[in-house]
């Protein structure tokens, strides 16, 4: 366990319904594979969501992934049965995980210096609470969602880093990752609410 | 004059339910925001609570998790009851993994909700599902609020749709039986909305006992709105 912890690690979640293409194909860029790499990232795990396992296969194999067996044990990811991949990137020794969905993002996330994730409330939630530096893209095919919005006030709260799903911009925050420090998220307890609940109950 | 006599009654009853109409919801009652005195006085806690809470599925049951967790303190103190509506299985296990087992103090109850609207229905198919939830859910709700009642009690709500059945519900009932005291509905907005409502939310602000939103810009809109800061 403590060597798993030492193992630099990023975790990047698609949110566990709506796979976002454009974010997977950015991740598992050459280019991005190297800045990883050199940022010193030694480990890459991917929620890629449901339905999109061939898909993220066939992706590892465009990038000549040498199969391999995966660090982590099941317990630790949480897999569903399915969609569990994993190979190593030859020129950076780059560990690639990918699953379809966890049911421990929560100690995923533990296990990350860094997270990359879609602008969904949830995934945000589980970074920030757990006091990880993230990186926010926002998913712009995506209809008459909030997601924009959301990436835009956390950004300008300085909660996050946030950027559109290409290469340069993910580069970008990627290397202000390693430089700066996020404005830390307030917790969310309020003893103001708790007491108004409080009154409103028991009065 | 038997006419007359029965023309008053009615009169009386009538405007007995409009007086008690006015009188629970909370639009006309006067509200007070942030600084009162009270709110530096701690309140007593008067024996166990009883909470109604909803799962609305995904971001809506994530968000009602974390909520209950930080304020676990309060809602899930030895002795209280909690009454779970959820509307999916994976949202009722969701709330077992991460609440029920750790909090072996308290006592949970669980009620199945049909979803008020499926995605992709039909008009009429969308008609019928709406009225057999609302059917069903009275039910449910008929029990829960026999249950609460006379007892400190609080209704957590945070969407989807079905919360405004449910919010209905618990305020015809307290309409209906004039001695039915106040159903104590709370209603925290999504933190994915900044700007506008969500359809719930415009409903519920004029039902809700206790109406919040987690980004300050929504009260300037929305004057009854409370703001506490993220609470999820």
């Amino acid at each position: 366990m403590i060597l798993a912890m030492a193992v630099k690690t990023v975790f990047v979640t698609c949110g566990a319904t709506v796979p976002f293409p454009q974010l997977i194909h950015v991740v598992l860029g050459k280019a991005l594979l190297e800045r990883l790499s050199d940022a010193g990232f030694r480990r890459v795990i991917v929620q890629y969501g449901k339905g999109y396992e061939a898909e993220f296969r066939k992706r590892l194999n465009a990038l000549e992934c040498v199969p391999a067996k995966c660090s982590l044990a099941d317990s630790t990811l949480g897999i569903t049965a399915t969609g569990l991949c994993c190979g190593f990137y030859a020129p950076g020794a780059l560990e690639v995980i990918g699953l379809e969905y966890s049911t421990r993002v929560q100690d995923i996330v533990g296990l990350a210096g860094l997270v990359i994730s879609h602008a969904g409330t949830g995934s945000i939630l589980d970074s920030l609470r757990s006091g990880k530096p993230l990186i926010v893209c926002v998913n712009d095919k995506l209809m008459d969602n909030h997601q924009q919005q959301i990436a835009d006030k956390f950004k300008q709260k300085g909660y996050v880093w946030a950027c559109k799903p290409c290469e340069s911009e993910v580069s970008e925050c990627l290397s202000r990752s390693q430089s700066e420090t996020l404005i830390r998220f307030p917790q969310a307890y309020s003893a103001r609410f708790e007491n108004d609940l409080k009154r409103l109950a028991f009065s | 004059m038997n006419m007359e006599y029965l023309c008053v009654a009615l009169l009386l009853v009538y405007v007995a339910y409009t007086v008690r109409l006015i009188s629970i919801l909370p639009f006309f009652r006067s509200y007070t925001n942030g600084s009162d005195v009270l709110e530096s006085e701690p309140i007593e806690r008067k024996g166990p609570l009883h909470v109604f809470l909803f799962l609305g599925s995904g971001g809506h049951t994530g968000e009602m998790l974390r909520l209950v967790d930080n304020y676990k303190e309060m809602l899930l103190a030895k002795g209280n009851t909690v009454y779970v509506g959820y509307s999916d299985d994976k949202s009722r296990s969701q709330f077992i993994r991460q609440v029920t087992i750790e909090n072996r103090a308290c006592r949970f109850e669980y009620y199945q909700f049909k979803k008020a609207r499926e995605v992709n229905a039909g008009l009429l198919t969308s008609l019928a599902s709406v009225l057999q939830t609302i059917i069903k859910s009275l039910a449910i709700i008929f029990k829960v609020s026999r249950a609460m009642r006379g007892k400190p009690r609080l209704v957590l709500l945070n969407g989807p749709g079905t919360c405004c059945v449910i919010a209905a519900w618990f305020k015809v009932i307290e309409w209906l039986d004039l001695f039915q005291p106040c159903s104590n509905i709370v209603y925290v907005e999504s933190l994915a909305r900044i700007t506008s409502l969500s359809l719930t939310g415009r409903i519920l602000y004029w039902i809700a006992d206790l109406f919040i939103v987690q980004w300050e810009e929504l009260c300037l809109t929305h004057p009854r709105a409370r703001y506490y800061g993220l609470l999820v």
